[in-house]
């Protein structure tokens, strides 16, 4: 039963940072219908950014600002950093190739994905650096009731993800911006007719879904501690896992899809094998693309014949 | 800013190379005045394991560079990645067997990436000595160029084993494999003892490309005494441990040599082995330790200094066969090397091969980390 509680807590934990990344994608393919492969590299840059202000005010054994006023500072600068960068991303490698055959785009895309891990590579080196969490709150703290054990950090993770999702909903519904991107992604043709500037709504996409990915990134770097370049891959591969699963473009969606990703890895390394918990993970995607195509919360797409 | 350092590396090392006491080659008296040749040097000097691979570069060219000061020749190492993946490895030394000049390997770091090149090198007759890989299997015959400066795995696992039992007093283990030919065998290695010792073994294994343990450590029951962790990267134990912690285990965190780095390990009350002791406790190290400190950083762990020695023992090996200036042939050198002898090493002690291409009367060192430094417990 320990481990039973134990396995869900920490499939909570994963799946909400899924959950945040798999927001980006959905995002951006809600507006263009593009899939932007170069989203995992954010989220690593996000991670980065973070780690790179914890050391500014003197890292983690001894910085200059109590944590409860450090950790949001991380998540709102690398939530900035990471949105620059998407907005940069969507501006010169996607913006040129709009109107090009859908291929153009993805190949861009995974172009970027190698540009920013190069780059990376070359800015910070190839070691794994930690952030060091367990200096900053201690690991011991947290609810800790019986057999449940739930830390700090992962508290913060379940609740910061749960609180912007819900903004993002919020905002989605009911702010002009939010309407003016449903709009863009149900017909951008007519948006545009209707006076609204496609290329800011698009732009305000791949800032969003970046700003989720940065702040996934920082919590990753909380959490599990280990920042390296290449971190990007695995996780943007299971974000958008977890959004082709809750359906591609559904903000819904992609939370539920981050949460099923997130338990289906926890439960399987947990009572299947440690070794082969990858494959159950894609088994879920399978299972889903072969069962519901169009995701959880997708709508089939209508075709005007 | 790798460049830069490397560049203040060479520089300081130049200027205090004189002062060092550097290990004198006995064998053949073969004049090394105006010798040279080029030796390859395999290592993860990118990639996940970096940290190791940035030390093990460091320490490569400290030793290459006290050697020709001392002996008068003109060695010099041609550096290639393999990032710690035998594909990679395979790659780098394709390169390094194509060149003519190169007439011996440094390295490869990884257990998985000597036997990755065991054909191609034992084909081209290239000598290799790798100054990490412990698999035990590496010397039983099959790759007759290859040659390592430290202790196998048939060392490392009984004596973690036999701690773990005795000192820690675990009757029950985990023991969780990365998944690569030296995390397995070591793993393999210490079952075996475990076992002898009556102590009950719990096997998982995990990609040593994985970021969260959680679920892996969820598993972690009351009654296990110990995790043992064979792994080669230590931010990866770091995190292990802490998510032990988190989950309120009381399991003791056990490293092998692989975990060892003060730097990226640090979870207090772990145990750790090495294949080398600490050199700052080594008194015939002294001058090269403070020569590298001055030049590089004190953020070294056990993985740097043995390169350090097998760059002069080829060195060594390789002079002995120099005629006229120029090295002998890469059969030669690989017969030189194995009957190379250093009187004296940093690591305290001579270093010298058996007809295997181990080292005579290698041991390992296991040290308990108390307020966050590395403590020596047994050796």
């Amino acid at each position: 039963m320990g481990q039973f509680i134990q396995l869900t807590v920490n499939g909570l934990t994963l799946g909400s940072l899924y959950a945040l990344i798999a927001l980006g994608y959905s995002l951006v393919y809600g507006v263009l219908k593009l899939l932007n492969f170069a989203h995992g590299e954010v989220y690593m840059i996000g991670s980065f950014i973070g780690y790179g202000v914890l050391q500014v005010v003197g890292g983690a054994a001894h910085p200059s600002l109590p944590a409860a006023v450090l950790i949001p500072l991380l998540m709102i600068v690398a939530a900035l950093g990471a949105g620059l960068v998407g907005v940069a991303v969507e501006r010169f490698a996607y913006r040129p190739l709009r109107n090009s055959a859908r291929i153009a785009p993805l190949v861009s895309a995974l172009g970027t994905s190698f540009f920013l891990q190069a780059t990376m590579l070359l800015v910070v080196g190839a070691r794994i650096v930690r952030y060091q969490s367990e200096k900053l709150v201690d690991v011991g703290s947290g609810i800790h009731i019986g057999l449940l054990n739930v830390s700090v950090m992962r508290l913060l993770v379940i609740g910061v993800s749960a609180v912007v999702m819900v903004g993002l909903n919020i905002f989605m519904r009911r702010s002009k911006l939010g309407k003016a991107m449903r709009a863009t992604s149900y017909d951008p043709e007519a948006a545009q007719m209707m006076g609204m500037d496609v290329n800011r709504v698009v732009m305000v996409a791949f800032f969003l879904g970046s700003a989720l990915a940065g702040v996934a990134g920082v919590m990753s770097g909380l959490v599990y501690n280990r920042v390296f370049h290449t971190m990007g891959f695995v996780a943007g591969l299971k974000g958008f896992t977890a959004s082709v699963v809750g359906g591609i473009g559904s903000i819904q969606g992609a939370m539920a899809g981050g949460l099923i990703i997130g338990f289906a890895e926890s439960f399987s390394q947990g009572y299947v094998s440690t070794t082969f918990y990858d494959v159950v993970v894609f088994l879920v995607l399978i299972g889903f693309l072969l069962v519901r195509p169009r995701g959880l919360f997708g709508v089939a797409e209508l075709k005007k014949v | 800013m790798q460049k830069k350092t490397m560049t203040v590396v060479v520089a300081s090392l130049i200027l205090t190379a004189a002062a060092c006491s550097s290990s004198k080659a006995s064998g053949p008296a073969t004049s090394g005045g105006g010798c040279a040749a080029k030796i390859g040097f395999m290592g993860p000097f990118t990639g996940d394991a970096a940290s190791i691979g940035q030390e093990q570069l460091n320490w490569g060219k400290l030793g290459m560079v006290d050697y020709n000061k001392a002996n008068g020749t003109a060695f010099s190492l041609v550096e290639t990645d393999t990032k710690l993946d035998p594909a990679e490895a395979t790659t780098a030394s394709q390169k390094l067997i194509s060149d003519a000049t190169i007439v011996a390997v440094l390295g490869p770091a990884g257990s998985q990436e000597v036997e990755a090149i065991a054909p191609a090198m034992t084909t081209a007759n290239l000598l290799y000595v790798s100054p990490s890989a412990t698999r035990t299997s590496l010397t039983a015959g099959k790759i007759p160029t290859f040659a390592r400066v430290v202790p196998n795995d048939d060392a490392q696992g009984p004596t973690i084993a036999t701690f773990v039992s005795k000192t820690v007093g675990a009757k029950k283990v985990l023991i969780v494999d990365d998944q690569t030919s030296y995390s397995t065998g070591l793993a393999d290695s210490a079952t075996a003892t475990f076992k002898t010792l009556n102590v009950t073994v719990v096997r998982e294994s995990i990609a040593q490309k994985s970021t969260d343990f959680s679920s892996l450590v969820s598993k972690v029951t009351d009654d296990t005494g110990a995790v043992f962790l064979p792994w080669q990267l230590a931010a990866n134990a770091q995190q292990l441990g802490t998510q032990l912690k988190e989950q309120g285990k009381k399991a003791v965190v056990v490293g092998s040599d692989g975990v060892y780095s003060p730097k990226d390990f640090s979870l207090e009350g772990a145990y750790v082995a090495s294949f080398a002791p600490d050199v700052r406790g080594v008194a015939a190290a002294a001058p090269v330790v403070a020569a590298y400190q001055k030049a590089v950083d004190d953020k070294f762990g056990t993985f740097g200094p043995p390169v350090y020695v097998a760059a002069q023992l080829i060195a060594a090996g390789v002079k002995a066969t120099c005629k006229g200036g120029k090295a002998g042939t890469r059969a030669d050198i690989v017969k030189a090397v194995k009957a190379a002898k250093l009187d004296k090493t940093i690591l305290g002690g001579p270093m010298a091969l058996d007809a295997k291409g181990d080292v005579v009367g290698a041991k390992f060192y296991l040290s308990k980390i108390v307020g966050g430094k590395y403590t020596p417990v047994a050796g």
